[in-house]
């Protein structure tokens, strides 16, 4: 056996001594803590938040902001939802359709609308998303034949109007 | 032009729109002028009374307890009187008669021209400018037709025929009210009045004698077999199409209208869908059944060919 080899052996021999006295002082101290109580993590949460930030400074750019998908996805292009509202009493949805915040829409025809943003389909035929809700205001029969919603000649910029309204509508 | 549910003020007495309605605003400013004064009269009398050393007390007595309300009742006895026959109007032999029954909650309007009844509904055209007598009636209970801007305001009693002379001294749309309530749906009972000048105005009444417009689309024709098949006409009558129905509105011009339900809703094909599909949820009462059994596209044609009546 060389001098190298047995240094080596030795060095390893202090390491894992070392490590081990370190593991079990960890170990103690988090075990001193009270239940629930969890020193370690909670610095881990601090350092990681810490860090995250740092990163978020590092790619600082407005395209990495942070988004909120959801509202995004939700977003009618052009649409003014306190305009919406007055279009959706002009048309006379209110007859058919329960729309909150309209006066006297409290129609039993169609559908409730309170909560449509949170709604999974329109009509039970479309996916509830902007470009689909507009077409569906403008063309209801062209997607549902036998619907009784009629089509009310509904241009699109009012049909993005009262979209952006209705996404204005949250469920409970 | 739009119907008067978008008009901001237009129930106000103050439109001097009508003789009617000038003479009350100028009876509710002298009332209110003469009662100040005779409420400052009243305190100084309190002031003499409060300084008097007494005496004359039976003078006193004689004249504010007999005298002075005998003379003041007199002579308000007969300004209300005369004031009430000024708002109500002078009855007038040549002018136009305009028959209007009230029913349990919309107008049927019959306008009496050369020899002939032209019926409409809801909507009351009148010619500026020109002395008209109403011939106001109710069909059910008590009703109460009130015009704020045009005229003073007259019951509508079963059994009675009141009559009204109104003069629309201002071209333009006026909101019209019941004033009795008479029902469930009492709030929901209004109308529209057009006043329209001389000439447009018998246009107007031509519009009456003619037939209804064609059904032009396929869904407008589909719309009118729906209308002749499901019930309709036995309440509503529709000029040339059928002439018989009485218990509802008349529908030959509907589409004309500015509102829909007794100056209730916009007139357009959504409000028309929703009123036929479930007239029970927008007019509680009314006189009308829900169609929820019409299948949609049957639904859609209905209000189709109605709206295309104009
Ligand atoms: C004559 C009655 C009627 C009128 C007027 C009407 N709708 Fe509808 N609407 C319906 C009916 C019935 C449905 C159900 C359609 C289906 O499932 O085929 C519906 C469905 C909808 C839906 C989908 C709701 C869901 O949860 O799936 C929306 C959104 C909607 N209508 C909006 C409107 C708007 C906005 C207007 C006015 C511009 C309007 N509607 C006018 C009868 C009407
Ligand atoms: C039992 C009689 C009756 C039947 C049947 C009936 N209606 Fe009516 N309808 C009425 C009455 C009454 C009113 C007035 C309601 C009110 O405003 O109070 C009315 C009002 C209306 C109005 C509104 C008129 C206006 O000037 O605002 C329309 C439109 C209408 N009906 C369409 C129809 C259609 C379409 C059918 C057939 C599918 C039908 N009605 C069947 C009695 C009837
Ligand atoms: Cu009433």
């Amino acid at each position: 056996m060389s001098d190298r080899d047995r240094n080596s052996g030795l060095l390893g021999t202090v390491f894992a001594i070392l490590s081990g006295v370190i593991v079990s002082l960890a170990v103690g101290v988090w075990a001193l803590g009270t239940p629930g109580n969890d020193p370690v993590g909670a610095a881990a949460v601090t350092a990681g938040t810490f860090m995250e930030g740092k990163f978020r400074w590092l790619r600082a750019e407005p395209e990495n902001v942070p988004q909120d998908w959801v509202e995004i996805s939700k977003t009618v292009r052009g649409g003014d939802p306190q305009r919406g509202a007055t279009l959706i009493a002009q048309y006379g949805c209110g007859s058919c359709h329960v729309v909150p915040g309209v006066a006297r829409a409290h129609g039993t025809v169609g559908p409730d609308l309170s909560g449509f943003r949170d709604r999974a389909y329109i009509g039970g035929v479309l996916s509830n998303e902007p470009g689909d809700l507009v077409d569906w205001l403008m063309n209801p029969t062209t997607h549902a034949p036998d619907t009784a919603m009629p089509d009310l000649g509904v241009t699109e910029t009012d049909a993005r109007h009262m979209a952006s309204y209705l996404y204005t509508l949250r469920g409970s | 032009m739009g119907s008067t549910l978008d008009q901001f003020g237009s129930q106000t007495t103050f439109a001097d729109a009508g003789i009617g309605a000038a003479r009350t605003v100028w009876l509710t400013n002298s009332m209110s002028i003469i009662s100040l004064v005779i409420l400052a009269f009243v305190m100084l009398v309190a002031l003499f009374a409060w300084r008097s050393t007494g005496g004359g007390r039976v003078w006193w007595i004689i004249g504010g307890g007999i005298v002075f309300p005998l003379i003041t009742l007199s002579v308000l006895t007969v300004a209300s009187a005369t004031t009430l026959r000024s708002i109500t109007g002078e009855a007038q032999p040549e002018a136009p008669v305009i028959e209007i029954t009230a029913y349990q909650y919309w107008w049927d309007v019959v306008h009496h021209s050369e020899g002939r009844s032209l019926r409409d509904a809801n909507e009351i055209v009148l010619p500026l400018n020109m002395a008209v007598t109403l011939q106001l009636k109710s069909n059910d209970v008590i009703h109460s037709f009130w015009v704020p801007s045009v005229s003073g305001k007259m019951d509508m009693i079963p059994g009675r025929i009141n009559e009204l002379t109104i003069t629309a001294t201002k071209e333009g749309r006026f909101r019209g009210q019941c004033a009795e309530f008479c029902g469930l749906s009492h709030p929901l009972m209004a109308f529209e009045v057009l006043v329209l000048p001389v000439e447009e105005y018998a246009a107007y009444l031509e519009s009456l004698d003619e037939d209804a417009r064609d059904a032009v689309t396929p869904q407008q024709r589909r719309g009118k077999e729906v209308f002749l098949t499901s019930g309709c006409t036995a309440c509503h009558a529709v000029n040339g199409v059928s002439e018989n129905g009485r218990l509802g509105p008349d529908l030959s011009r509907v589409g004309a209208r500015a509102s829909l339900g007794a100056g209730m809703w916009r007139m357009n094909r959504g409000n028309l869908a929703g009123w036929i599909a479930d007239v029970g949820d927008m007019k509680p009462g009314a006189q009308m059944p829900s169609y929820n059994d019409l299948s949609g596209p049957d639904l859609r044609a209905v209000a189709a060919w109605l709206e295309s009546l104009k």
